[in-house]
């Protein structure tokens, strides 16, 4: 094939995702997300105004569903932006299929991650006082807390997301722009894509911006998932005050990455015609491998987290075995049941190209490493020092109303992610296209 | 303090107490000074000329005057928009606004009284203490004392008459008690029928005793639900008259008690608790053996070194056994020995030392037992003497509620005058009274509350709170204190004996009448005793005498009974921790206050052990029917540990339906099922699942320590030997120049009675967060006390802990809170900052002791909130999304180093006594500084038996614990339990 056929077949082929009409299930599903998001609203202003106690938190669970779901978005974002930086950085194949869903997705996760730390607070609108700014009563925050580290983390998480998703983007806001019909889309496009001309140096500029936010996105990311696992570490519930307890929460939240990649590549190829010319079954192959591999290595941490306890002092066996068959004894083993043990079917390579499996698979290693947060921290603490506090934590609707919510804003913004904006990288498919029909 | 300073105090102020004690020794007092006078008379005219008025006009006119002159520190202006801000308070002369005043009042329970300190900001009390002059107190308090400020304020209080259901005025009421007046004056009283509350008091005794000499056909009764005749009845039989005892448990070496609770409930309890833990505390004397037999676990169950869980029957068989053992000196066999012949050689060793103490809800025969053995001993006149009835109130049948049902069922009922109590509620349930009120022409019901009684009876009059009356009472010993208003009457009210003075026509208002009581007892003196006894709060020397006994001559108890057949069918009823008899059932704080052995709140349930439950097919919670002689009620069960075989418990005081918003339809109401022949024991109640389930809400759902060091038990003898470990830590040490202030806790003295609960809500304003919000684990006691059973779950020890904040060295929560809103000052407390918390509750998730509490909501507006006027203004009140905790009453330690500074000295040990501290009847708490080795909290600390709660956690806490010294075991023979 000639270069001018491969240029005009892939650029074609990259613009199916943004045909101008785009079905009623896509609409179908915003319109659903959209009420899910003024739920979420509404939950929220109900929050603000009539105070945390409308959730189902008590003495001694003072943290319940928002913390949990606060640790699992931030593993859905971590666990993405984690393996599109090592894609990028391995310039792996892969990465031309799933980076920019991937880093969207983790941006989208950081967005849903940061409501619950910020509406969490008995007083939420005094936040900013974690920031070190010069107040006039000359308090700063109390750095030894490993609240005001998570502060920093969210910051960091967000800004380092965003860069490395709207780098990469870059080339592609600028082939948008200059393929723009209307005069609005033109401008809206040409602002985002900050001028980029297509030269050379421009080229070699921005692949050397992408692999240092790349490269920057990797230890940052173990960073800050180990800073939100230090919000428990640290303390000294028994449960939670585990040396290995960052390790856990890395490698489930990359699992949990990994299924939402795998959930959104299946549904992308279920649901959009053409984009199995980009995202194919060796990308599928290898994404269930991966998420086969990573679920493996869970069963390792698990199987970890349950002998450490077991060797530690007799206040941490007590705790593991609540956690085994107490009441909360649900939760662990759904989470045993969804994030290891269905991951086994990816064994099978039909599974793993299979659009249907994918999405069942991916939803379910989601659910599973919910449920991991919600039983080590609802389960863990429910065994602690004095007996006397032991009692039981049951979530209320405003809860459920908001993590249901959150999710409805995070779909709905990858709704719109698929809509307005190219969900494979348009510019790495070119290149590797015009590679492969060069060699 | 000397007094050449001009500081515009008085000479004789007295000083002593955690703020500037100045005993007021009465509002009268205030208003009768200079500027208060002048002011009065510039507002009302008519005043300036005295001899115009009459003594009750002015002293209404002078209250007034009060309110507006200067206690509620605002001026009184002209302008339509309330006082302008520039404008000084008008003082009232030696006070300070800002410093509160502190009188010495009396409070009621059961009719007797116990001595208290209120103090007032402005004008307001805020909170009460034990009066430490007081002998029924010592400085101590019950949960029912802390509470009585709350029911000041409750906003449900009646506050205008009634007639008919329709809201009156005042002329109204007035003009109907006058006729009344007039009409039975003329015809000497007949049909008149008047049935008030027993109670100790000497005003009201001497105004009944007119009453009875100006209308002699007019028949009085006396009923109150949990005070009955059963002691006089028992005391009759022995002493052949009837007698109180009174106890001394400073002498007691060996006490056996069958029933009642004396160091947790009933008269004198608090000194009694103060007695025992006094003498638990002697150095020079031996241990206190006690032995406890008891239906339903007490608190001095509890306490006793051993607990015979026994149904009332059993009881019986005991006493007359050791009574039989006691009499008969028999040798002791080699075999062992029954208990009840370990117990009788206990006491006949002791002799002298001796005591049985028999409950009031105890038979006649049994109390009389008791009685026996208390003679036998020699005991009368050591450990506990006899003393002619302080309740004067007649006791015989002929005034008892029973004999009021039978005169209006005869029909000779024109007139019945209620003054005070809540027959419709609380009589036995066989009396249907409710009805036979309905049945009488004309009633009239003085009462706090427009209450079930109220309600049936034709008028309704609203009473005074104990707070804002004049009266006096006598307490358990028989000491009489005096009771004075500690506000002005929030609402126009009138009590009982302003009632009978009008009907005898007596002028005068409370004050006058309390006058002409103690001017015929003292006479010449009273000028001079007065205002001594308006200061201090009692009249010294009052105390009863011991009567004088014939020489005893042995009684013998009628041959027991038929044995009853063992069945699950014995009701024994009781009063509630909480409400009592249900009076105090619209007070939030006491609602909200754990039970000591169920720790349930907002309601109340049958207590049951696990076997009879069991046999009858019934968990904890499942709602039951018990039937007996045609009555039912319904109540959910609760599985006791440690309740006797074979019976149930009732708690009194539930069930309410007109009690104001708190009060009403919680719990279930035990009364109807109450016979007025068998009061206190009901035998042959059926008993029958219903199938229906309650939510029973409590604060403690785990009640085993789970093989934790968390109550320590030291044996009585022999050191105690704890491994001291080396203490290690990354950061450096706090160095302490100054003060540093520290608490221990003696787990050997706490009784688990609550009264530091309610005494620290108090003071430092914790809301009240609803039955709800306890549901969801919520309550917002900055100080908890845990219950832990440990042992056979039939029969188990109970160890009561209580857990305020530790202020740890090393604090957890204090790293972790990332606004640094909990700092650690620099007299070693953990300080929690409300303004700069943002609410990541954090700090709670690191303390290991769970003692921080958040505010879910805004606790404070939410009802049932506590009405804003019994906010103690030292302490802030906190929003919704702030964290709280336990302060060791910081607001005290700084008015007490302010005093210090402007005196230029250190603080002296025990000038600080925080609220738990001071409301604690047997001194489990103390509080001091731990940098001086002459403090009481140091000597705790030294004492062997000091432990820190969780010490391997390192947090080296400020508030540590003295561990419980075991039970004693069974007599000197056969030594271990």
């Amino acid at each position: 094939m000639t270069d001018s056929r491969v240029e005009r077949s892939a650029t074609e082929a990259a613009r199916i995702p943004l045909s101008p009409r785009y079905g009623r299930g896509w609409l179908a599903a915003l319109i659903a997300s959209v009420l899910m998001v003024l739920v979420l609203a509404y939950v929220i202003a109900e929050l603000v105004v009539a105070g945390i106690g409308i959730w189902g938190t008590n003495i001694p669970f003072v943290w319940g569903f928002d913390l949990s779901n606060y640790v699992w978005w931030i593993g859905l974002a971590n666990g993405c932006s984690l393996f599109a930086a090592i894609l990028v950085l391995r310039r792996h194949s892969l990465r031309t299929a799933i980076n920019r869903f991937a880093e969207g997705l983790a941006l989208f996760a950081v967005i849903c991650a940061a409501i619950f730390p910020l509406f969490h607070l008995g007083r939420p609108w005094l936040f900013y006082w974690t920031f070190p700014y010069p107040a006039t009563f000359q308090v700063w925050p109390q750095f030894r807390s490993p609240l005001t580290w998570d502060f920093w983390a969210i910051i960091t998480h967000l800004i380092v997301t965003t860069m490395l998703w709207y780098v990469g983007l870059l080339p592609d806001l600028a082939t948008l722009r200059d393929r723009a019909r209307t005069p609005v889309a033109r401008r809206v496009f040409g602002s985002f894509a900050l001028g980029w001309r297509s030269s050379v140096r421009h080229w070699a500029f921005h692949q050397r911006a992408y692999r240092l936010v790349a490269i920057a996105v990797i230890p940052l990311a173990l960073v800050i998932q180990s800073t939100v696992a230090f919000e428990f570490a640290i303390t000294l519930v028994p449960s939670w005050h585990e040396t290995r307890l960052p390790l856990h929460y890395v490698v489930s939240g990359l699992e949990s990455g990994l299924g939402l990649i795998l959930l959104a590549a299946a549904a992308l190829r279920g649901s959009l015609r053409g984009i199995d010319r980009f995202i194919d079954d060796e990308d599928m192959n290898l994404i269930g491998k991966l998420l086969l591999a990573n679920a493996l290595v869970a069963c390792l941490v698990y199987a970890g987290e349950v002998a450490s306890a077991l060797l530690a002092g007799p206040l941490m066996v007590e705790a593991i075995l609540n956690r085994l068959v107490g009441h909360y004894a649900g939760l662990y083993w759904g989470a045993i049941a969804l994030s290891v043990l269905l991951p086994q079917a990816l064994w099978s390579s039909r599974m793993r190209r299979s659009n249907p499996a994918g999405i069942l698979i991916g939803l379910g290693v989601i659910a599973g490493i919910w449920l991991d947060r919600l039983s080590i921290i609802v389960g863990g603490m429910q065994r602690d020092y004095l007996p006397s506090t032991w009692r039981i934590y049951a979530p209320t609707q405003p809860e459920w109303a908001l993590f249901l919510g959150s999710i409805g804003l995070f779909a709905a913004m990858f709704l719109l992610l698929m809509r307005f904006l190219p969900v494979v990288s348009m510019s790495e498919t070119r290149h590797d296209e015009y590679r492969e029909a060069s060699s | 303090m000397t007094g050449e300073e001009d500081d515009g105090r008085p000479s004789d102020v007295t000083g002593s107490g955690p703020c500037e004690t100045r005993l007021w020794r009465s509002l009268e007092e205030l208003a009768g000074s200079e500027e208060v006078r002048r002011f009065g008379g510039a507002e009302f005219p008519e005043a300036a000329t005295p001899e115009t008025i009459d003594r009750r006009a002015l002293l209404n006119l002078m209250t007034a005057s009060l309110a507006l002159g200067g206690l509620t520190g605002c001026a009184v202006n002209r302008q339509p928009w309330g006082a302008p801000l520039l404008a000084q308070p008008r003082l009232a002369p030696q006070h300070t606004p800002g410093v509160p005043l502190i009188f010495a009042t009396s409070l009621e329970l059961d009719g007797l009284g116990r001595g208290v300190l209120v103090r007032s900001h402005d004008g307001r009390p805020v909170k009460i203490d034990g009066n430490p002059l007081h002998p029924a107190s010592l400085g101590g308090t019950d949960v029912f004392m802390q509470a009585e400020v709350l029911s000041l304020y409750d906003p449900d209080r009646s506050t205008v008459p009634m007639a008919g259901g329709m809201r009156r005025s005042w002329d109204d009421a007035s003009l109907y008690v006058t006729q009344l007046s007039h009409q039975f004056q003329a015809n000497a009283g007949r049909g008149l029928h008047i049935l008030l509350e027993p109670c100790a008091s000497p005003t009201r005794d001497r105004l009944i005793a007119l009453a009875r000499q100006t209308l002699p056909e007019a028949r009085w009764y006396f009923h109150a639900p949990l005070t009955d005749g059963n002691t006089h009845v028992a005391t009759a039989r022995v002493f052949g008259r009837p007698l109180d005892p009174v106890l001394d448990l400073m002498q007691a070496d060996v006490i056996l008690t069958l029933g009642g609770d004396p160091l947790g409930a009933g008269a004198g309890h608090i000194r009694y608790a103060a007695d025992y833990a006094q003498r638990r505390h002697a150095r020079d004397r031996p241990l206190p053996r006690l032995y406890s037999a008891e239906t339903s676990p007490s608190l001095t169950g509890a306490r006793a070194d051993h607990r015979l869980a026994l149904p009332p029957r059993e009881i019986e068989a005991l006493a007359r056994q050791v009574l039989d053992l006691v009499r008969n000196a028999a040798p002791p066999p080699a075999a062992p020995q029954s208990l009840a012949a370990i117990i009788a050689g206990d006491l006949r060793r002791a002799g002298a030392g001796g005591l049985v103490v028999p409950g009031r809800e105890q038979a006649a025969d049994v109390q009389a037992i008791a009685h026996a053995i208390n003679v036998e001993l020699g005991a009368v006149n050591r450990t506990v003497r006899y003393v002619e009835p302080i309740i004067q109130a007649s006791t015989d049948q002929s005034s008892s509620l029973l004999a009021l049902a039978e005169a209006i069922g005869r029909g000779v009922v024109d007139t019945l005058l209620i003054l005070g109590g809540n027959p419709a509620y609380d009589a036995p349930g066989d009396l249907e009274f409710a009805d036979l009120i309905g049945r009488v022409p004309s009633s009239l019901h003085l009462s706090y509350y427009f209450d079930e009684t109220s309600r049936v009876c034709r008028w309704h009059l609203p009473a005074r709170h104990a707070l804002e009356s004049w009266g006096d009472l006598r307490a358990f010993d028989g000491t009489a204190g005096l009771r004075q208003p500690v506000t002005v009457p929030l609402v126009e009210a009138m009590t009982a004996e302003d009632v009978l003075a009008q009907l005898v026509g007596e002028a005068g208002d409370g004050h006058a009448h309390v006058q002409a009581t103690w001017r015929e007892v003292w006479g010449e003196e009273f000028d001079a005793r007065w205002p001594t006894a308006l200061e201090d709060g009692v009249i010294a020397g009052s105390a009863a005498p011991a009567a004088s006994l014939a020489a005893p001559v042995g009684w013998s108890p009628p041959p027991a009974g038929p044995p009853v057949a063992a069945g699950y069918s014995m009701v024994v009823f009781a009063p509630d921790p909480s409400v009592w008899d249900g009076r105090f059932a619209n007070n939030g704080w006491l609602q909200e206050l754990p039970k000591p052995f169920t720790k349930q709140v907002w309601g109340n349930a049958a207590l049951m052990a696990s076997d009879t439950a069991s046999a009858l097919g019934l968990a904890t919670g499942d709602i039951a029917t018990f039937t007996h002689g045609g009555r039912t009620i319904e109540a959910p069960i609760w599985i006791m540990p440690g309740h006797a075989p074979d019976a149930v418990t009732m708690t009194l005081g539930y069930g309410r339906r007109a009690a104001g918003r708190q009060g009403s339809q919680r719990g279930f109401d035990a009364y109807p099922l109450r016979s007025s022949r068998e009061l206190w024991a009901l035998a042959g109640v059926t008993i029958a699942a219903n199938g229906r389930r309650d939510a029973l809400i409590s604060t403690q759902h785990h009640h085993g320590m789970e093989g934790r060091d968390i109550v320590r038990v030291v044996p009585a003898t022999g050191p105690v030997n704890w491994p001291v470990e080396p203490r290690r830590s990354m950061y450096p040490d706090y160095v302490y120049d100054g003060n540093a202030w520290g608490m221990s806790i003696d787990l050997d003295l706490c009784l688990g009675c609550n009264a530091c609960v309610v005494a620290c809500q108090a003071e430092n304003n914790v809301p009240i967060v609803g039955p709800d919000e306890v549901a969801q684990g919520r309550e917002m006691h900055w100080l908890r006390i845990d219950r832990y059973f440990a042992g056979v779950p039939d029969a188990p020890e109970t160890y009561f802990q209580p857990v305020p904040c530790m202020h740890c060295e090393k604090a957890p929560c204090e790293v972790v809170c990332p606004v640094n809103a909990t700092v650690h000052s620099s007299e070693g407390l953990n300080e929690m900052t409300y303004n700069r918390c943002v609410g990541t509750r954090t700090c709670s998730n690191n303390c290991p002791y769970k003692v921080r509490r958040f505010n879910w909501f805004n606790y404070n507006q939410k009802p049932p909130a506590a009405p804003d006027a019994v906010q103690n203004p030292e302490v802030t009140v906190r929003w919704r999304g702030v964290v709280e905790k336990c302060t060791y009453c910081v607001h005290r330690i700084s008015t007490a180093r302010i005093a210090a500074k402007m005196e230029g000295r250190p603080i002296r040990d025990g000038e600080v006594m925080t609220a738990c501290q001071q409301a604690c009847p047997t001194r489990a708490i103390v509080f001091g500084n731990i940098n001086d080795p002459d403090s009481a909290v140091y000597r705790c600390r030294e004492n062997p038996r000091s432990y820190e709660l969780l010490k391997d956690l390192n947090t080296r806490p400020r508030t540590t614990y003295l561990a419980r010294i075991a039970g004693l075991g069974r007599g000197s023979v056969g030594g271990t339990r």
